[in-house]
């Protein structure tokens, strides 16, 4: 109990470490390779937890795609993100206060909190031992009889963020020459042109 | 029946009002004369019904809707139906319908001549609501119709400031008698917890001797209402005091002069005392009030009407002293005298003005009769017509044989006011017959200077001159023949043996008022009076504006003090302009500037509105576009929503 | 393991599954159309919404829940959906006319409304965090799309990110609250959240929960200090998607709102109340206040919203049924006002394309007197002026505020509607007593249709009132 122990305050260390790094760091690159970093130490907590499928779904999809895909868009677009915080600092004494002040609140609250010792046994769907059946045969069970309703309505948000994207960015641009199989298998030699273009003189 | 006599002339209003374009000038003139034939017509029936012909003297009473229900005010909308109902039904449907059809030819030119006849259909109508009227509160409605009425028609011609200005004072000189009327009604309601006319003349008796307290002083309450009502009459009839309107409102069109300023809604005053004659014949106080008041206006008016230039103010101030004469009667008891005088002027005063209008017409709009004069040669028939109109309102007449209208109601008056026997009743007498003189030179005067002597005007003018067209004319005939007749049919039945069951229920006389059986026994000599006056009269006006026509000047010159005074109405105008338009102009610019302008509206809606702006720039700035500023706003939100539970400790449950 | 799932719960459902599956058939079928699928999808699209009317009007009364209790439908369910599945069929129709004139007529368009007013209908029956949360994502992310939707303008792009990152913000905060809640009861179904209260599990942690889960639903009413993002994406979007915006789903959004706190929180009213009154005075004030100083007519009625929000806020705020049913017969005639008012605003076309300031409206009453008419009776109903229906709605909730002795927010309210009445009658008084301006193109039939319609519905609501009243009435009872 005691590595599991302290594996978690070293995972939820890094965590918060990085996270704050996201947001800190200078460089955009680095923040982002800061919140692979944070989704590497979270996919361990789940794995402290019991939940290897999530562990392992968050390391695939999160790191494997979503996360090289910010990489890749923030290379891309080349943006400078001081200069963006350069207005942002101005406000950075209200938004401290109002910040401290939201902490110590929540910091109040959550002082005089304390688990009940069987809150445990409450859970709706608690997770089943691994050796009858295993993690992702319990959650596709669940998923897709108890929470089918939210799992279908995850699916359809899924879909208005696809044709978001492609009514908000899928132009169809005038005079760009486009690959159309069925012409090019339709063509005959009869009506092909052949003709000897001198070099640097074009057609 | 009488629904469609009292709303046909609102339904020709509306018509002529709103459909007015549809069916043009010359459409909606002769709609609403038609509609107003219509209503005369059935009024001439209706009084041979209830009023001549009537076996059994009955009163009805027609409910049109139940008007107002107000915790114990509970008024209906009905039409009340007795002698003097129908007597007014025909002097008013009568008379109107008259002017309609002169109108038609008198306003040709007009380019709004559809407004005018509409107003004039709605006058009409608000003056038949009055006389019909079953409840005090029906009675103010139609009384502050034809105010409107009145108030629209004399400002017709809009564009002209003295029209406008004599709108306005026609208007507000109303207010403060109907100032006085309301707190009558208010009283009437209050004393007699009802104010339908059966209710509270059933009752009235009871509430004799009763007093209130006021200020300290013990006031009787039938005395007071009655003072109260009277005040309205005098506001409405332009008794002495508040008479100065009428001559104004001579302004608007001659017919509407003739209409409204002569024969109809002037006389209202008269009939609201003759209708609540059972409230009034139990108060001495406001008899002897009423009788002094007529007098004097009688005498007063008369005086004025002597030294008048412009041929409108001589028959106006005429009215005035005409309608003194009534309250004179009323005053002393004889309410049937008093109508038969406002039935009999109605028609010699209407054609008095239809006549002046046609004079008017004839001179190119001038008014003035300094600049008119020989007009006989060209305008003969008017000539004849304002000649009835004058030997009936000076009272021409042989007694005991046969006289005009005039003759029968204004004698019999003055026979009143001898017979009453009372101070009140010797001062109306002198008043009334020197009132006669003067009636009759300043009526001779008119006519003289008008019509005789050599013209005063110029050459254009009277090339112009020609007689009026027979859509003006037929009007006067008919009303020529009711100056000349009225008196000699009507009088049995008004004032003579036939008198008490002619009026039945409708007038109201206490057990010991004998004053209609007395005055056919007054002395001879106050019998022929009134027409030794009225001779005197017409020689005096022979003498000085035939005759002598220099001898006016020079009176004039040699008494100018008494001839201002004359000329100057008494230099009541100026009284009242010093006394309360100038004091009322001064709080009233006061309180605009500084009251209103300055307290209220910088303080008020000025200020607050500009604080609104200030506002509403304020929250506009805040919303500066940034999506982080958006943000903070709603973490501040959050954040001052968090604290505030915080410390209150959460809300009451915990 | 106990059976969590039953076919029933899909009749239940069969609306939303109807709009799902429609939504989806027609989204094959326009993109395997192209181009000129736009006026079919659109004509489907409404009979869609119209048959998804259908089966909420004939689905079984009563309360019935489905998807382990995740999704329930009542009365209230059932009034609310009506009166999004109108406000949803209401923006098409008063889209088809403008997006073809624009050039923007995307078959995408009435599609993402369909998927939006799927995600309203949701929210409407969401019976717990999850649902809800779900519901609402869907219905904002297609919110956030059709923003942006004239992605060659600007301030359309401007308009769709503002509100999708002040969406994302609200949204976490909602989450956030939902986590807090679900912490501090062990659950997130509102029955058993409901119950937990009852027995005691309250504490400053629940009503922070609280605070943040109303703070992202005020987002979504644009209550103030949550309102920031609305005068930008309303002038900013196109403006059939801004008349969208203003009618359905703030219905839905204050269906979600009163199903949150009267269904979860019924045991705390004390607490929540003093939140809503708070947002409600603030939202009323604000919405008076700056809309005045407005020159544009759909920033205008951005502020308007707002103000009308913190008006039925006040009937929500007194948290009695009376209450709940005047936000109802509230938030029904404030539709139908709202619709009519934007026939009128995409009917504002000039000769050289759509204008949107105020003053373009001087003299509409003689170049266009009918319109000018309805319009001056909308605006008279929407400053709250009787007979019109506006009035009654008004009426509706500061009775219930008084009766619940909330005078201060009630005298508040009726001040508000004093200043509020300024804007809207000056709009009045621009069409009728100012010189006018450049005459606009005869309204095309569709807008006509919705003013018409609107317009009696306004002018008349007051001879026969009694239906609306009396289906509120049924409608609020079932939630308490």
């Amino acid at each position: 109990m005691i590595i599991a122990s302290l594996f978690f305050y070293l995972f939820a260390a890094i965590t918060v470490a990085a996270a704050f790094m996201v947001i800190s760091a200078r460089n955009p690159v680095h923040s982002v390779l800061f919140l692979i970093l944070a989704f590497f130490n979270s996919a361990g907590l789940f794995v402290l937890l019991g939940a290897e499928f999530v562990a392992m779904i968050l390391v695939i999809v999160y790191v494997g795609a979503v996360a090289v895909l910010f990489l890749f868009v923030v290379m891309m677009l080349d943006i400078d993100f001081s200069e963006l915080r350069e207005g942002m600092l101005q406000y950075l004494p209200i938004g401290v206060t109002i910040g401290a002040i939201l902490l110590i609140e929540l910091f109040m609250v959550f002082g005089s909190w304390v688990i009940a010792p069987e809150t445990a046994g409450f859970a709706a769907s608690p997770t089943p031992p691994i050796d009858r059946i295993t993690n992702t045969e319990a959650i596709g069970q669940l998923l897709y009889t108890k929470y089918v309703y939210l799992f279908q309505a995850a699916g359809m948000v899924l879909l208005i963020a696809m044709i978001g994207a492609i009514v908000l960015t899928l132009r169809h641009k005038e005079g760009v020459k486009r690959q159309v199989v069925a012409d090019q298998v339709a063509r005959t030699p009869a009506g092909v042109q052949l003709k000897d273009v001198k070099p640097g003189q074009g057609l | 029946m009488y629904s469609i006599i009292v709303f046909l002339p609102l339904l020709g209003a509306l018509i002529a009002g709103f459909f007015g374009r549809w069916i043009g000038a010359r459409g909606a003139g002769i709609l609403t004369s038609a509609f107003l034939a219509v209503s005369a017509v059935l009024s001439i029936w209706a009084l041979y019904s209830v009023g001549l012909n009537a076996h059994e003297p009955h009163m009805e009473r027609i409910e049109v809707l139940r008007w107002v229900t107000s915790g114990a005010l509970d008024v209906y909308w009905a039409l009340r139906i007795d002698t003097l109902t129908v007597v007014m039904l025909v002097v008013v449907t009568f008379v109107s319908g008259l002017v309609h059809i002169y109108s038609i030819g008198y306003m040709s030119h007009d380019p709004h001549q559809q407004r005018f006849f509409s107003y004039l259909s709605l006058f009409t109508f608000a003056m038949l609501m009055l006389v019909t009227s079953d409840n005090f509160l029906q009675l103010f409605f139609g009384w502050e119709g034809v105010g409107l009425a009145s108030y629209l028609l004399i400002g017709f011609w809009y564009k002209k400031p003295s029209a406008c200005a004599a709108a306005i004072k026609a208007f507000i000189v109303n207010r403060v008698g109907d100032f006085g009327f309301a707190l009558g009604i208010f009283a009437i309601f209050f004393v007699f917890g009802a104010i339908d006319f059966n209710t509270v003349f059933g009752t009235a008796s009871e509430q004799v001797g009763q007093t209130f307290n006021f200020l300290g002083y013990e006031v009787d309450v039938l005395t007071t209402i009655c003072l109260l009502l009277f005040m309205g009459a005098m506001g409405k009839s332009a008794q002495f005091f508040l008479h100065t309107w009428l001559p104004d409102a001579m302004e608007g069109p001659t017919p509407v002069s003739a209409l409204i300023h002569a024969a109809t809604m002037v006389t209202a005053g008269v009939f609201l005392v003759a209708r609540c004659s059972p409230l009034f014949e139990l108060s001495e106080t406001a008899l002897w009030v009423v009788t002094i008041v007529g007098a004097t206006t009688a005498f007063f008016a008369a005086t004025v009407g002597l030294v008048q230039n412009d041929i409108k103010r001589v028959i106006a101030y005429s009215t005035c002293s005409q309608l003194g004469y009534m309250f004179a009667a009323l005053g002393l008891g004889a309410y049937g005298v008093a109508i038969f005088h406002l039935f009999t002027h109605a028609f010699f005063k209407a054609l008095l003005f239809l006549g002046s209008g046609s004079v008017i017409h004839a001179m190119s709009d001038e008014q003035d009769m300094r600049k008119m004069g020989g007009l006989f040669p060209h305008l003969k028939i008017t000539w004849a017509m304002m000649l009835i109109g004058t030997i009936a309102l000076t009272g021409v007449g042989i007694p005991g044989l046969f006289g005009t209208a005039g003759f029968y109601s204004k004698d019999a008056i003055i026979e009143a006011s001898y017979a009453a026997h009372s101070g009140a009743g010797s001062f109306a007498f002198w008043m009334t017959v020197l009132a006669a003189l003067m009636t009759s030179f300043y009526s001779w005067r008119l006519m003289f200077m008008t019509f005789h002597g050599k013209s005063r005007a110029s050459k254009e003018v009277m090339s112009h001159v020609h007689e009026s067209p027979n859509v003006m004319l037929v009007p006067l005939y008919l009303l020529a023949a009711g100056a000349l007749l009225a008196g000699i049919v009507f009088a049995p039945y008004f004032i003579g043996h036939d008198e008490t069951h002619f009026w039945a229920s409708s007038l109201f006389r206490s057990e010991s008022n004998h004053i209609v059986h007395d005055m056919h026994e007054v002395p001879l000599w106050v019998k022929w009076s009134a027409t030794v006056m009225m001779l005197v009269g017409f020689v005096l006006a022979w003498v000085m504006y035939i005759r002598n026509p220099a001898l006016p000047k020079r009176l004039a010159e040699q008494h100018v003090l008494l001839y201002r005074f004359l000329l100057n109405k008494w230099y009541f105008d100026e009284i009242y302009d010093f006394l309360l338009v100038r004091p009322a102009k001064w709080l009233g610019r006061f309180l605009w500037k500084k009251g209103d302008g300055w307290l209220i509206d910088g303080f008020g809606p000025d200020g607050v509105a500009a604080r609104v702006i200030d506002v509403t720039n304020r929250v506009v700035k805040l919303q500066t576009g940034y999506v982080f500023h958006y943000a903070f706003v709603m973490l501040i939100g959050v954040a001052a929503l968090i604290t505030y539970f915080m410390f209150s400790g959460i809300g009451g449950t915990h | 393991m106990q059976s969590p799932f039953h076919s029933a719960d899909l009749t239940t459902a069969s609306p939303e599954l109807l709009l799902a599956g429609g939504a989806m058939a027609l989204l094959m079928f326009g993109v395997f159309r192209g181009k000129d699928a736009t006026g079919p999808v659109n004509v489907l699209s409404i009979g869609l919404l119209i048959a998804a009317g259908l089966a909420v009007l004939f689905s079984s009364s009563g309360t019935v829940t489905a998807f382990a209790d995740g999704f329930v439908v009542d009365g209230f369910a059932r009034f609310m959906k009506i009166l999004t599945l109108i406000g949803s069929t209401g923006a098409i129709i008063l889209s088809l006319h403008v997006m073809r004139v624009e050039r923007m007529n995307r078959f995408e368009y009435p599609i993402l409304i369909l998927l939006a007013t799927l995600g309203m209908l949701m929210m409407i029956s969401a019976n717990d965090m999850i649902s809800l949360y779900m519901g609402l994502e869907l219905q904002s992310l297609a919110l956030y799309v059709v923003a942006a939707l004239n992605r060659d303008s600007v301030r359309s792009s401007e308009a769709g990110l503002k509100y999708f990152v002040l969406g994302a913000l609200s949204s976490g905060m909602l989450l956030y609250g939902a986590s807090l809640v679900y912490g501090f009861t062990g659950t997130t179904s509102f029955p058993q959240i409901a119950a937990a209260i009852n027995h005691g599990e309250t504490g400053l942690g629940l009503v922070f929960g609280l605070v943040f889960i109303i703070s992202g639903l005020a987002f979504k009413i644009s209550a103030v200090p949550f309102h920031m993002w609305t005068p930008d994406v309303y002038e900013g979007a196109p403006t059939p998607v801004t008349a969208f915006f203003a009618a359905a789903p703030k219905v839905a959004a204050m269906a979600m709102f009163i199903r949150v706190v009267v269904g979860a929180f019924p045991n705390i009213t004390a607490d929540w109340q003093q939140i809503i009154v708070f947002i409600s005075i603030a939202s009323m004030v604000l919405g008076a206040f700056a809309a005045i100083g407005q020159t544009n007519i759909k920033r205008l009625m951005a502020y308007s919203s707002i103000g009308h929000m913190g008006f039925a806020l006040v009937g929500l705020a007194a948290g009695t049924e009376d209450g709940v049913r005047g936000v109802i017969v509230y938030l029904a005639i404030y539709l139908v006002m709202t619709l009519g008012t934007f026939a009128c605003i995409l009917a504002m076309r000039g000769r050289n394309g759509a204008v949107e300031n105020i003053s373009d409206l001087a003299g509409l009453a003689r170049n266009n007197p009918m319109m000018a008419f309805l319009l001056a009776m909308l605006m008279f109903s929407l400053a709250g002026i009787p007979p019109l229906a506006g009035f009654f709605a008004k009426f509706y909730v500061f009775l219930a505020a008084i009766e619940a002795g909330l005078y201060v927010l009630a005298v508040i309210g009726v001040l508000a509607s004093v200043v509020g009445a300024y804007y809207y009658v000056r709009i009045v008084k621009i069409m009728y007593f100012d010189e006018p301006a450049e005459e606009f193109e005869p309204m095309p039939v569709s807008l006509k249709a919705v003013l018409a319609v609107s317009g009696v519905l306004t002018i008349a609501f007051f001879v026969y009132p009694g239906p609306l009243v009396a289906a509120a009435g049924s409608a609020a009872s079932s939630l308490f």
